[in-house]
C-alpha cells in the first residue's frame, strides 16, 4: 500500500423535530442560501407562505425577487419557470393544487417535460414543480385528487411524493439539484398542518443541515414476511396503521414507501414480493390505468410465478372524490380497506 | 425561570382560546434560544413559539390542549 488515506469521518449530525411542511421549507431555504439561481414562484407563496405552508417565511428572508407571488395564471408562471430553467436558473414553481393541472398541462407535458428530448439533450430544464395533492378533509372533487399517475404516465418528468419530514427535506434537495424537471407532490395530510386532522407521523426528527434522499429509491418502512403492501405518500401512514393491527392478528406485513413514482424502484418491489409472495398495492389515485396496475405489472412482467395469491389493489374506485365526509371515506384507501385486502390475499 | 405564554393571535378578542397544535420539544429537554418550541393556532391562524432563552424546558400543557391566549404553556429553567 503506497497511499494511506485517512477515512473521512462524517461530522456527527444533530437532529431537530419538524413537521413535513417545515422540513420542506427548510430544504428550500438551505438551497436558496447555497445557490442564488434557486427561486420560488406561485400563488400565495409570499407573505401568506403557501396555503399549505410550503413557503412559510421564505419571502421575508429572501425578498420578493426570489420568492414571487404570481397572478392566477398557471400557464404564465409555469412557462416563466421553464424559460428561467432553460436559461440556467433552478426555479421551483408551485401549482397550488394538482387538480389545477388542466389549465396548464401544455406547459407541463409539452414543454417542461419535452424540451430536453426535443433539443437532442442539448437543453436542460432543471426545475421543480411542487403541487399539493390528496383528500380526506372534505375539499371535494376538484381539490382532493392525487393525479400522480397522470404525470408519471407522461414521459420526461421525475415524480416524487414524500410521506414524512425526513424524506420531504431530502427529496426536495435532490429535486432542486436534479438537472431534470421533477414534480414534487406533497399530500396535504402529511404536512402536519395545525388545522388538519392530527397525524402523528407528520412530525418527526429531521437531520440538521443539508442531505439528499435519492430519487427513484423506495424505502422499506416496515419489515414483514406474509404480504407486501406497496404504497406512497399519506397511504404509507394508513398502511403502517393497518400493519400494526394485522400484527395483532398474526400477520406480518412488509410496507414499502415508494417515495418516487418516476423512476419506479422496481427492484425493491420485486425483492419484497419474492420474499412474501403476496402483493397489496395501495394508491389514493384512481384505480384504473394508474400506479396500482404499474406496480402489479412490475411482478407479472418478470415472474408471475412468484405470486402465491392474486394481487389486490386498494385505490380510489374511478369516481370523483365526494364532498360528504362519510362518502369520501368510502372511496379513499384507508385502514379498513387495506386490512380487508390483506386478509383476502393471505387467505387465498 | 422564564414563562412561555400562548401568543396573542387574536387582537380583537383578548380572551380568545387557541390550541397547542404541536410540541417540537419534549418535557425536560435542553433548548437553545430561538429554538422552535411549539406551533399554536387560533381558528386557522397558526404561529410558531420560539424559546425566549436557553435552558431546560418544562411543558405545562399537552398537545391539543385548548387555552386562553396569554396563558403560560411552558417554563424554561
Amino acid at each position: 500500500m503506497t497511499i494511506t488515506e485517512s477515512p473521512v469521518v462524517p461530522a456527527p449530525r444533530g437532529s431537530h423535530r419538524l413537521t413535513t411542511s417545515k422540513a420542506m421549507v427548510e430544504a428550500i431555504e438551505l438551497e436558496m442560501e447555497r445557490d442564488p439561481s434557486v427561486i420560488y414562484l406561485g400563488e400565495d407563496v409570499g407573505p401568506y407562505g403557501g396555503i399549505f405552508s410550503s413557503t412559510t417565511g421564505l419571502q421575508e428572508k429572501f425578498g420578493a425577487e426570489r420568492v414571487i407571488d404570481t397572478p392566477i395564471s398557471e400557464t404564465a408562471f409555469i412557462g416563466l419557470a421553464i424559460g428561467a430553467a432553460v436559461e440556467g436558473m433552478r426555479p421551483i414553481a408551485e401549482l397550488m393544487f394538482a387538480d389545477f393541472m388542466g389549465v396548464c398541462l401544455d406547459q407541463i407535458y409539452n414543454h417542461m417535460a419535452k424540451i430536453h428530448f426535443e433539443s437532442g439533450g442539448n437543453v436542460k430544464v432543471p426545475m421543480v414543480l411542487t403541487t399539493a395533492v390528496g383528500g380526506g378533509y372534505s375539499d371535494a372533487a376538484q381539490h382532493s385528487q392525487c393525479l400522480w399517475g397522470t404525470l408519471a404516465h407522461l414521459p420526461g418528468m421525475k415524480v416524487v411524493a414524500p410521506s414524512n419530514p425526513n424524506d420531504a427535506k431530502g427529496l426536495m434537495i435532490s429535486a432542486i439539484r436534479d438537472d431534470n424537471p421533477v414534480v414534487y407532490m406533497f399530500h396535504k395530510g402529511v404536512m402536519g398542518l395545525p388545522w388538519m386532522a392530527k397525524n402523528a407521523r407528520a412530525t418527526d426528527d429531521v437531520p440538521d443541515g443539508d442531505y439528499t434522499v435519492p430519487i427513484g429509491k423506495a424505502n422499506v418502512v416496515r419489515q414483514g414476511h406474509d404480504v407486501s403492501i406497496v404504497t406512497v405518500s399519506l397511504s404509507v401512514h394508513h398502511a403502517l396503521d393497518a400493519a400494526d393491527a394485522l400484527a395483532g392478528q398474526g400477520i406480518e406485513a412488509e410496507v414499502l414507501d415508494l417515495r418516487s413514482l418516476v423512476p419506479l424502484d422496481r427492484e425493491t418491489i420485486l425483492e419484497s414480493v419474492a420474499k412474501t409472495g403476496r402483493l397489496v398495492v395501495v394508491d389514493e389515485d384512481y384505480l384504473s390505468f394508474g400506479m396500482s396496475g404499474e406496480v402489479a405489472a412490475t411482478i407479472t412482467d418478470v415472474d408471475p410465478g412468484m405470486l402465491r395469491a392474486p394481487v389486490a389493489r386498494v385505490a380510489n374506485p374511478d369516481t370523483p372524490v365526494p364532498y360528504a365526509h362519510g362518502l369520501e371515506y368510502v372511496v379513499l384507501p384507508r385502514q379498513d380497506r387495506i386490512e380487508a385486502a390483506v386478509h383476502r390475499v393471505v387467505k387465498a | 425561570m422564564t414563562e412561555v405564554t400562548f401568543p396573542a393571535l387574536s387582537k380583537d378578542s383578548p380572551t380568545a382560546e387557541g390550541v397547542v397544535s404541536t410540541w417540537f420539544v419534549s418535557d425536560g429537554e435542553a433548548v437553545q434560544v430561538d429554538q422552535l418550541l411549539a406551533e399554536v393556532q387560533v381558528d386557522k391562524v397558526a404561529a410558531e413559539v420560539p424559546a425566549p432563552r436557553a435552558g431546560v424546558v418544562h411543558l405545562l400543557v399537552g398537545e391539543e390542549a385548548t387555552v386562553t391566549q396569554g396563558t403560560p404553556i411552558a417554563r424554561i429553567d
